[in-house]
């Protein structure tokens, strides 16, 4: 166990938290809108952008944005056409993305070189600073203020989104709008998880939260709690067992899931079939 | 009033060359009952999405209430209830009936605006319509295909729209709930005025309030006109048995 001072040990109990409440939130709508792929893509946009930021010295938070959100940009119009070629497109820049981030690394500069390339490959608590947490506190109450507001719009274009459009719904908006959160999320929470890892504090915390509910009102309720729980033991398992908290966390995010399947009332069986409807006449 | 106006309207998917609907002239007036029928791949749901413009036309012009689709496709479609042909919906997808059905009023009610009592008793009601109150809890994912199709139904009512477009509302409803359906539309046109259009490719199916038969065929209307004449004319027996009549 590492001694650390109480106000730092404070600020990264609180940045896990907001991190975890940021990601797994994201995660709902990530999942249910099959973003899976793109949002994978982004995450290790931003984590190129990271290490970028720290190749040039400019803060690494802005550089991850900008690549997150400019992978966001080109992918985003290609696979919300579900066209062919988008599948290609992610898988290439997921590639370039990594490389370019291994380059990045190996050109910073001075001395603090490998510390600092090590905290934004697997994360660290001491690499959130004041300015992290705001911009976590302020992104989370952006978040509540979205979902709240435009929960009903939300809800239609997560069940269908061609009958959410056909209801008037600018169902446009709201699949760039979860693209964009999702870029910040990735963005302020990679130098706590790291940005190998953060994508899946997106992933397991949401997929958890599935294998419980039916209701779509819960899971935007437990996942977020999931996510923050995880985030809170990995933080306690990374100070016991020094393992990286990046690490820590998705461990203890994919053991919960694992969990979760087994004792899943939704894959339980001769709990009511599981029926696959719907299907194209003669077609 | 012209509910649906369209002129010389043709449609082409993304990505195509050949056009899959194309010459449509079409107008239909407030309160009409219509239905199209026409083999498999004969345009019939590319025409209803280029009604609520969810597909773009490429060539022509077309309206609704009056407004041109494409300017106003937002402000058309709060109009429009859209029961969409089957589609495949995950077993576990998280959500309960009721706000499937609520869905259906997202557009309606507004942005920044926030679900009502009022709102939720358009819902229940529109539940009631269909006689799936008792459902309104059950997960989405875990309903049989008709109970899920009288879902969507309830779900394209309580938009209160007045257009109501139907893709095949039928295909999984057994008899006596096809019947059930059936009087349902005929009430809903019969008070509301609503004016509806539905598309079928049974032809022992269409509801007895239907006056007007649309014929569709390789993406063109080839019949148009009263129930009884199209129904028994020899060409429908061409088109359904042989498929095609222009060759
Ligand atoms: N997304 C698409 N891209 C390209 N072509 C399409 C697309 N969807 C449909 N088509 C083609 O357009 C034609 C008409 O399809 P449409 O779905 O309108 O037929 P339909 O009359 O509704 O048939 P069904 O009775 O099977 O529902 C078909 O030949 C089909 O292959
Ligand atoms: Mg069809």
């Amino acid at each position: 166990m590492i001694d650390i001072p109480l106000a730092l040990l404070f600020t990264s109990i609180l940045g896990a938290v907001l991190a975890g409440f940021v990601c797994s939130t994201m995660g709902v709508f990530v999942v249910r809108m099959n973003l899976s792929s793109i949002g994978y893509c982004m995450s290790h946009a931003a984590f190129a952008g990271a290490a970028f930021g720290l190749m040039i010295s400019v803060d690494s938070l802005i550089s991850a944005m900008v690549f997150s959100f400019g992978v966001a940009f080109v992918l985003g119009p290609l696979s919300e056409k579900a066209r062919l070629e988008s599948n290609v497109v992610i898988g290439f820049l997921f590639s370039v993305m990594i490389a370019l981030a291994f380059v990045f690394l190996n050109f910073i500069p001075g001395q603090a070189a490998s510390g600092a390339a090590l905290r934004i490959l697997w994360g660290s608590i001491f690499s959130v600073g004041y300015n992290d947490l705001m911009f976590l506190l302020l992104l989370s109450f952006v978040l509540i203020f979205f979902i709240a507001l435009f929960y009903k719009e939300l809800l239609a274009v997560m069940f269908h989104r061609k009958l959410a459009e056909s209801a008037g719904v600018n169902t446009k908006l709201f699949y760039f709008a979860v693209l964009f959160f999702t870029g910040f999320s990735v963005s302020l929470s990679l130098r706590l998880v790291g940005g190998l890892l953060v994508f899946a504090l997106i992933i397991n915390p949401t997929s958890t939260a599935y294998q419980f509910f039916y209701d779509f009102k819960k899971i935007m309720i437990f996942s977020p709690v999931i996510g923050i729980v995880s985030c809170l033991i990995g933080f306690w398992l990374s100070l016991i067992t020094d393992f990286p908290i990046g690490a820590s966390i998705v461990i203890v995010s994919a053991a919960l899931f694992a969990f979760a399947i087994i004792i899943s009332p939704k894959r339980r069986k001769g709990n009511g079939k599981q029926r696959k409807m719907g299907f194209k006449l003669n077609t | 009033m012209n509910v649906i106006d369209l002129q010389n309207v043709e449609t082409i998917y993304e990505g195509e060359s050949i056009p899959v609907i194309h010459n449509i002239n079409l107008t239909v007036k407030a309160g009409e009952f219509l239905a199209i029928i026409g083999p498999n791949g004969a345009g019939k749901t590319t025409l209803l999405e280029t009604i609520n413009g969810i597909l773009p036309y490429t060539a022509g012009r077309g309206f609704v209430l009056e407004k041109e689709i494409p300017i106003y496709k937002t402000a058309i479609r709060k109009e429009i209830g859209y029961v969409i042909q089957n589609f495949e919906i995950d077993p576990l997808a998280p959500f309960l009936s009721k706000d499937i059905v609520m869905s259906g009023r997202a557009g309606k009610i507004g942005m920044f605006r926030f679900v009502s009592k009022e709102d939720w008793e358009i819902v229940w009601y529109s539940m009631g319509l269909v006689g799936m109150i008792d459902f309104a809890h059950r997960p989405i994912g875990r309903l049989s295909g008709g109970e899920f199709q009288k879902i969507l139904l309830a779900r394209a009512l309580a938009q209160k729209p007045k257009l109501l477009l139907l893709d095949e509302p039928f295909s999984n409803l057994d008899f006596s709930t096809r019947r059930q359906i059936e009087k349902l539309l005929n009430r809903v046109h019969e008070k509301q005025q609503m004016t509806i259009v539905i598309v079928s490719h049974d032809l022992s199916f269409i509801p007895s309030r239907c006056s007007r038969v649309i014929v569709l065929d390789q993406g063109k209307i080839i019949m148009d006109g009263e129930k009884e004449k199209i129904l028994t004319s020899t060409m429908i027996d061409n088109i359904f048995h042989k498929k095609g009549v222009n060759q």
